[in-house]
């Protein structure tokens, strides 16, 4: 169950914040002083929208707005008995993969401060990483959710394209976005993850699918499971990485599962494929700030045309002008079939390649990243090398796959290291036992208590 | 693919973003870099490939209420008797 003290929450954040950064919002006086006996302490991503505290997605562009609505799944958590205590970091409109894109500040890793919590998700895996609360929200369109887990030694799970309403999640790349969550131990994932699920009318991508019990049967094992290696993600892969892999492959094998070789042929160009798609479709989404209906408005503008202009010239960082830059090249007169066009039809490809594989196995393992967590400014000037931390996560958003980072063990460093699980459309449900017996036979998440 | 300073100021126009002339510089040849890894789709193999996408359903059409305009206000850097201001358009 997931459970909490809501004071000592906050009285955490504000013991270990000053160091981490995980919080840009923290919640004062409206937390009422006397709690159910349900409550829970939740952090939540700020680019999930939530009337009671500003919400800036990690932008000066929003200056300080409050959304007049909840999102669904931050309203579902509330009805559950979850107390939002914070809103946490985030690269920029969720675009980076270390938070050293946010306009306010880079999150340190818990485990090592001169390095990256991950991201764009990092605030809400170094919250509960650092014990700030137990649960979080976060949101993921290429493995946002995944990989801050990784770096943090937590769990993260990102659900199937449409198992959670994106109503209230800030808008990037609207056929990837996904909300997902973040605990230390598998269960309060899975439970957590059954709060928010579920169809909303004021999102129509939400699927009527019914939610899964997730934790019905979660301590089942693996017997007879059938598990894919993903052979073409990890022909490359060498050192520790791919020990840590082998060892947590082992692990299933020894649990009684049929452990083979799986072929996504693919999946080498799951990257180029994300960053023309994510980019088309953020360079239209983020079209709504205009300077005009919400948001930072250029003093310097005197013309509506510069309002346009100063306004997003001034309110974006350099990462989210890259990208909307790159997406709006990808969709202009004369490059949109060779850019966006092809991507479409790789994209096509890769989710065909899963159905394939998926016929022969009930998951797909990879690892979650290709290193541990990395240093603060080893790769904020070299983009290309930044994206390519997402090589492993990015698949399954292109695919609408439900996949999940669980810890798998340390470094020489001691940083922590990940196994990612692959599942199928809405079989969030064998992807958690999965998760829950590597959990069982490992107890890795241990040292972060 | 090369991006030169002129089809970056060319890309900024349609993007509506206010760039001066070194960051321009700096975002042509970043994009330049990044278009040189994409250019890998070329080789990708998509014969095979059908379209497998459910459309989104739509829902129905029914009216609900709106967003409180006071709070529309709150957020809008220029907001008078119902209307967002923006500078004068046509003379």
């Amino acid at each position: 169950m997931i459970s909490g003290s809501i004071d000592e929450s906050l009285r955490t954040i504000r013991e270990n914040d000053g160091r981490i950064h995980a919080f840009l919002h923290v919640a004062k006086h409206d937390v009422p002083a006397i709690q159910p006996a349900d409550s829970f302490p939740v952090a939540i991503k700020d680019n999930l929208v939530t009337t009671d505290m500003p919400t800036t997605c990690g932008s000066r562009i929003l200056g300080e707005f409050y959304s007049p609505f909840d999102a669904t799944a931050v309203a579902r958590l509330r009805a559950a008995g979850g107390v939002i205590v914070g809103k946490t970091n985030l690269d920029e409109f969720a675009m980076g993969s270390s938070t050293e894109h946010s306009a306010f500040g880079v999150t340190r890793n818990p485990w090592d401060d001169t390095r990256v919590a991950g991201g764009s998700s990092g605030g809400s895996a170094a919250a509960v990483a650092a014990g700030m609360v137990p649960v979080a929200l976060g949101s993921e369109t290429g493995g946002s959710v995944r990989q801050p887990a990784a770096f943090c030694g937590i769990v993260g799970v990102k659900p199937t394209y449409g198992r959670v309403s994106r109503n209230g999640l800030v808008a990037f790349a609207s056929s990837l976005d996904q909300i997902g969550v973040f605990s230390r131990r598998v269960a309060e994932s899975a439970e957590l993850l059954a709060i928010i699920a579920g169809h909303d009318p004021l999102d129509s991508t939400s699927s009527r699918v019914l939610v899964d019990d997730y934790r019905d049967g979660i301590d089942s094992g693996v017997s007879g499971l059938r598990v894919g290696i993903v052979g073409e993600a990890i022909r490359d892969l060498k050192g520790e990485v791919r020990a840590n892999f082998d060892a947590a492959v082992e692990v299933y094998r020894r649990g009684g599962a049929k452990v083979e070789t799986a072929h996504v042929p693919s999946i080498g160009y799951s990257i180029a494929v994300y960053y023309i798609i994510a980019n088309a479709e953020a360079s239209t989404n983020l079209s709504r700030f205009d300077g005009i209906r919400y948001g930072h408005r250029s003093a310097r503008a005197r013309t509506l045309g510069e309002i346009y202009f100063d306004s997003r010239g001034e309110g974006f960082g350099p990462e989210v002008k890259r990208r909307i830059m790159l997406g709006t090249f990808a969709l202009s007169s004369g490059y949109y079939d060779a850019y966006y066009g092809r991507a479409q039809k790789v994209r096509a490809k890769l989710r065909a390649d899963f159905a394939t594989a998926f016929k022969q196995f009930d998951i797909l393992l990879t690892p979650t990243t290709p290193e541990p967590a990395f240093r603060i400014g080893e790769k904020v000037s070299d983009p290309l090398s930044m994206y390519l931390s997402d090589i492993f996560t990015a698949p399954a958003n292109l695919a609408g796959i439900p996949a999940m980072a669980v810890p798998s063990g340390f470094s020489s460093e001691g940083l922590p290291l990940s196994l990612q699980i692959m599942a199928p459309h809405f079989q969030e449900k064998v992807m958690f036992r999965a998760a829950q017996f590597f959990e069982n036979e490992t107890a890795y998440w241990r040292a972060t208590t | 693919m090369k991006i030169d300073r002129e089809e970056a100021r060319r890309i900024a126009g349609l993007a509506h973003l206010e760039f001066d002339e070194p960051s321009l510089e700096q975002m042509a040849s970043e994009m330049t870099a990044i278009l040189g890894y994409i250019e890998m789709l070329r080789d990708a193999d998509v014969t095979e490939t059908a379209a497998d996408r459910e459309p989104t359903p739509l829902r129905d059409d029914v009216t609900r209420p709106s967003t409180d305009r006071a709070l529309v206000e709150k957020n809008a850097p220029s907001f008078e008797n119902g209307f967002f201001v923006v500078p004068k358009v046509i003379e």
